[in-house]
């Protein structure tokens, strides 16, 4: 009993130890990505390639003042931050980073939470994460703040259903919400789903890119006329937090929740040891996350009420024919 | 302890840490208050409103609607897909009449205009 918790809480510290850390990090690595890709530089004086800046930037900004604007709701305005933080964290708990193995006898699965309802916990951390965004507009008492999350709203009320549908087509094929078992029945197949769902992983990315407001589903920032949209009246570290739970925490969850559907988890040819499980599935996830900081730095931005259509008009019925024809070839080659 | 029992350890220590991270600032930053310095962003014109919080136009409350008709479709569909290979033809059928009779809602909310932004 005791060693069961010892072991959770061993997996939990990994978890966010690696997390928060590449959450830091991918600070730079945007930076210097959306850097070259304007014929900038990016960081480059602190440290070697400013690999230290993320640490630099962390420093400055919890010594900074805390500032609360006037009028503010202060108990809903901490709140917005807890809420937007902890989900993010959560969707990491039913990652599966890698297949199982034993120690002293004792099996060990690299997950933190094996249950056999992951896809759904994905999308209740989803659902709850807008809470953050909302609270953070409403409690600012800025007009500003309020616009920006009453569009995060609209989007994420589009959106919502998208995702859902489009996973479907993998729940069927599989016959499972468990992480664990979805890349299982991958590598007993053989074949990534990439390859019967590709419609489904399309639609997935577009839900990614709007779940986690990243361009050109980012209207909730839109810095041009919003400034930065929701947390504008936060400073210091809070202002520090959103991006990290929104941009960082969140895309590279959501880009995990992909592989394991899509690119099949962990399974790659075992050409880096006992440890290639592990740095193929960080592989395939990076990728993912590389390709959304590409888009990001490349496009430009849509309107509101254009995300709201091309989610309601165009990727809802695309979506539910996917569902209807992926249960019709099931059901015949099964 | 692979289960639930470690999402809520998880849960706890997350909720912890986003805590601390949220009142880091009250503890380590500055103290020295100056009289305009809590005043709401305006872009430096004096406030039009004390209350940003007023009466506003949304303009997408029929999705709200259609969301939770929706969400709830899917809600039902996924134990559905989890068990479709159990259940067979009758599964299939079932679901199909399913989401044909929520298509046919789909297409009238489309032709009643509900889902265009509200101006």
């Amino acid at each position: 009993m005791i060693i069961d918790v010892l072991i959770a809480l061993g997996k939990i510290a990994v978890v966010l130890l690696v997390g928060l850390g590449l959450g830091a990090y991918l600070t730079w690595v945007e930076r210097k990505v959306a850097g070259h890709i304007q014929a900038r530089m990016g960081p480059s004086v602190v440290g070697p390639f400013g690999l230290f800046q993320p640490i630099a930037d962390g420093v400055k900004l919890v010594t900074k003042e805390s500032i609360i604007p006037r009028g503010a709701d202060v108990p809903v305005y901490y709140l917005a931050l807890i809420l937007a933080l902890v989900p993010s964290f959560l969707i990491f708990s039913v990652v599966p980073f890698g297949p199982s193995f034993t120690v002293f006898g004792r099996e060990i699965k690299p997950i933190i939470s094996d249950v056999n309802i992951g896809l759904l916990i994905v999308f209740a951390m989803g659902s709850i994460a807008v809470y953050g965004t909302i609270f953070a507009g409403w409690a600012s008492n800025s007009k500003y703040a309020f616009i920006g999350s009453l569009r995060k709203a609209a989007v994420i009320v589009s959106y919502e259903v998208v995702l859902g549908f489009a996973v479907l087509g993998v729940i069927l094929i599989a016959g499972s919400l468990s992480t664990v078992e979805i890349v299982n029945s991958q590598i007993e197949k053989g074949i990534w789903y990439i390859v019967y769902q590709p419609v489904a992983f399309i639609l997935y990315l577009f839900c990614m890119l709007a779940e986690s407001g990243r361009v050109p589903f980012d209207i909730q920032e839109a810095e041009a006329e919003l400034v930065t949209g929701y947390n504008v009246e936060y400073g210091g570290m809070r202002f520090g937090l959103f991006p990290l739970a929104e941009w960082y925490l969140n895309v590279v969850g959501l880009s995990a929740i992909a592989v394991v559907l899509f690119f099949g988890g962990w399974s790659g040819p075992h050409i880096f040891g006992p440890l290639s499980p592990y740095i193929w599935f960080l592989v395939k996830t990076f990728a993912l996350v590389f390709f959304t900081l590409w888009l990001h730095w490349t496009l430009p931005r849509f309107q509101a009420k254009d995300i709201t259509d091309i989610a309601w008009k165009i990727l809802l019925p695309i979506a539910l024919l996917n569902v209807v024809v992926t249960a019709f070839v099931v059901y015949l080659f099964s | 302890m692979e289960g639930y029992g470690a999402f809520l350890i998880f849960f706890l220590i997350a909720l912890a840490l986003a805590s601390v991270m949220t009142i880091l600032n009250d503890i380590l930053g500055a103290k020295k208050k100056d009289p305009m310095e809590d005043y709401p962003y305006e872009c430096g014109v004096p406030l039009y409103d004390k209350e940003a919080r007023g009466n506003f136009k949304q303009g997408y409350y029929m999705f709200g609607l259609l969301l939770i008709l929706f969400d709830i479709e899917v809600a039902f569909l996924f134990p559905w897909a989890v068990v479709f290979k159990e259940i067979g033809l009758y599964g299939l059928i079932e679901a199909v009449l399913f989401i044909l009779i929520l298509f046919l809602g789909f297409i009238y909310a489309l032709r009643k205009r509900a889902l265009k932004w509200q101006t």
